[in-house]
């Protein structure tokens, strides 16, 4: 441990607050329930079709939906909402949120797609039948394939979009992309289980669906876990602050440890254990969105934050020698 | 229609000149503010109303979307009164490799043919990125226009061969614009003249590499720790790390799903 920085400048915050608020947090939210979703339904199609019919039906239209509000809410959350198009301006990798507004835009495709193909094969209504006459011949394989991608860096990318700022409770770990995609993949687990539960569908499925349940939830809790610790005193809003109670009664208790319980014997306890997952995967990632203005805010922290470590070694050093 | 479409051409940028900069001696500072109201008033920023902080003479607290020139009076006296005054006008670090620059997904953000950090207003749509990215708390975005503001180094007085507002209005040359080579140049004279009278806290801030973070141009010679004047001693960039947390995520998100694929398949 470094020594820590004596004094600040009047408890002043060193950084300026994040900007982003509870459209950001449901986006980050749904999106994830979204790509996972889709992940699924593609999985679940390419292994068998005729067998998971239902999981792929649930997967597509549970994909679509999650994604429809996602659009608006970033937009909505811009200083300047008439300029969204400007995020495709240029291709720049360098910038998570310039590659999650592409990927967002390579993905919009293929869901909507396999959505469309699935309202044709089961006669929707709302759609007009010349529509469903053409979106009969989407080829389906393919065009699940092609958005996995896709679908993938939408699940990739958001964590890594808050890691890459100078806030402490987001930056000072490698883990939280991680986290959230854990966190994603277990939400839309829980989404397509409540999904099938609801409607009943075939047990050997649902069995099946609870491991994917168990395993991604198992993984949330490790990501977590080891994002919490990676993050030395960076966590400190997460831990200690007002959103501890997000992370370990909702994200922890809430959304693993009671799914993993109760769920698996029966229809309420499934329904029941996979709303819990999905909520626990909700508080989390609002905590963890919601933190980085307190952790902005904390002056002292922020400054312990940029301590002289071996990567960046600071301006100071060069001339201690000389001086005092 | 036009003007929509207009921010998606992509025009030959003028060709660069040489690198200018800031170097802002802190030792020579008397807290007047002329920079601050310099800048203010150049740049038609609005002011940041009269409310006393109550703790010293700095009444505008921070670097902000409408302070672009922030004066810090940092008070270090003992109970018998016995101490000594630091002042330091802070201003954009226009660092070399700028985080808020790597962050801005609208390409808003560049650098300008003076090698300065510049916020194309009429390309940034808002999103708040550069705020977070930002290591130093610099950027803010305005309420009122939606869009993110910071020192501009004065690129319109530049392209018509003039110092910043803030360079040419202060006193007593704590503020020195230039060729960055040479503000570097000079403030490397003047520590070892600082030195040379005893005064061996002086030391520079922001003149050459350090580790991960690049170096700035706009370079600051100062007397204490760089907290106490709200400075970060070792800014990490946040692009460092960037390729190591797309690896742990999509390795967790393409881990998932082969799992999952295996556990679908069995037939139990």
């Amino acid at each position: 441990m470094a020594e820590s920085p004596t004094t600040t400048y009047y408890d002043i915050p060193l950084l300026k607050r994040p900007l982003w608020r509870w459209e950001i947090a449901w986006y980050f939210f749904l999106e994830g329930i979204s790509s996972g979703t889709y992940l699924l339904g593609v999985i679940a199609e390419l292994l068998d079709r005729e067998r998971n019919q239902e999981l792929v039906q649930a997967a597509r239209y549970a994909s679509i939906a999650a994604i429809l509000p996602c659009p608006p809410l970033l937009i909505a959350d811009l200083g300047r909402p008439e300029r969204f198009a400007h995020m495709l301006r240029v291709f720049k990798p360098s910038s998570p949120m310039n590659f999650g507004a592409w990927a967002l835009t390579a993905y919009s495709g293929p869901v909507a797609l396999l959505a469309g193909s699935q309202m044709a094969a089961d006669k929707s209504r709302l759609l007009p039948s010349q529509v469903r006459s053409v979106l009969k011949h989407v080829p389906e394989r393919l065009t699940g394939v092609a958005g996995v991608p896709a679908a993938l860096a939408m699940m990739a990318y958001p964590g890594v979009l808050l890691s890459t700022t100078s806030i402490p409770v987001w930056s000072r770990t490698r883990v939280l992309g991680a986290l959230f995609a854990c966190s994603s993949f277990s939400a839309a687990a829980a989404v397509l289980s409540f999904v099938l539960h609801y409607r009943d569908a075939d047990d050997r499925l649902l069995r099946k669906l609870r491991k994917v349940e168990l395993l991604a939830s198992g993984a949330e809790g490790v990501a977590l876990a080891g994002y919490l610790l990676t993050s030395g005193g960076g966590a400190k809003p997460l831990i200690s602050g007002r959103y501890a109670k997000h992370v370990f009664i909702g994200a922890v208790v809430g959304g693993i440890l009671l799914p993993a319980l109760i769920g698996g014997k029966g229809k309420r306890r499934g329904l029941f254990a996979a709303a819990l997952t999905i909520a626990g995967s909700f508080a989390l990632k609002w905590a963890v969105v919601h933190a980085g203005r307190d952790s902005a805010d904390d002056a002292a922290g922020s400054h312990e934050a940029a301590l002289p470590n071996e990567s960046a070694t600071g301006w100071k050093s060069k001339y201690r020698v000389s001086g005092t | 229609m036009s003007n929509v479409l207009e921010v998606f051409a992509r025009p030959e940028p003028p060709p660069a000149k040489q690198e200018m900069g800031f170097f802002t001696d802190t030792s020579l500072c008397i807290g007047c503010k002329a920079c601050e109201v310099a800048c203010k008033q150049w740049n038609q920023l609005p002011a940041d109303g009269l409310e006393w902080t109550g703790h010293s003479y700095d009444n505008t607290v921070m670097l902000s979307d409408t302070t672009w020139r922030h004066v810090a009076f940092v008070e270090q006296f003992d109970s018998k009164g016995a101490g000594r005054w630091l002042m330091m006008s802070d201003v954009c670090k226009h660092c070399r490799q700028a985080p808020c620059q790597e962050a801005c997904p609208t390409g808003s953000i560049i650098y300008n043919e003076f090698g300065n950090v510049y916020v194309q207003q009429d390309i940034c749509n808002g999103c708040g990125y550069c705020v977070a990215a930002c290591p130093f708390g610099v950027l803010d975005r305005n309420e009122e226009d939606g869009r993110a503001h910071k020192c501009t180094l004065c690129y319109d007085r530049q392209k018509d061969d003039m110092e910043p507002a803030c360079a040419k209005a202060c006193p007593t040359d704590s503020i020195l614009f230039g060729p960055i080579s040479e503000m570097k140049q000079h403030a490397e004279k003047r520590v070892e003249q600082l030195h040379a009278r005893g005064e061996t806290d002086a030391y520079i801030y922001g003149a050459e590499r350090a580790g991960e973070y690049s170096e700035l141009n706009s370079i600051f010679l100062l007397k204490d720790k760089p907290q106490a004047y709200n400075l970060p001693e070792a800014p990490r960039r946040p692009a460092a790390h960037m390729k190591k947390s797309y690896a742990f995520s999509f390795g967790a998100a393409i881990f998932l799903g082969a799992m999952s694929a295996l556990l679908l398949s069995g037939d139990e």
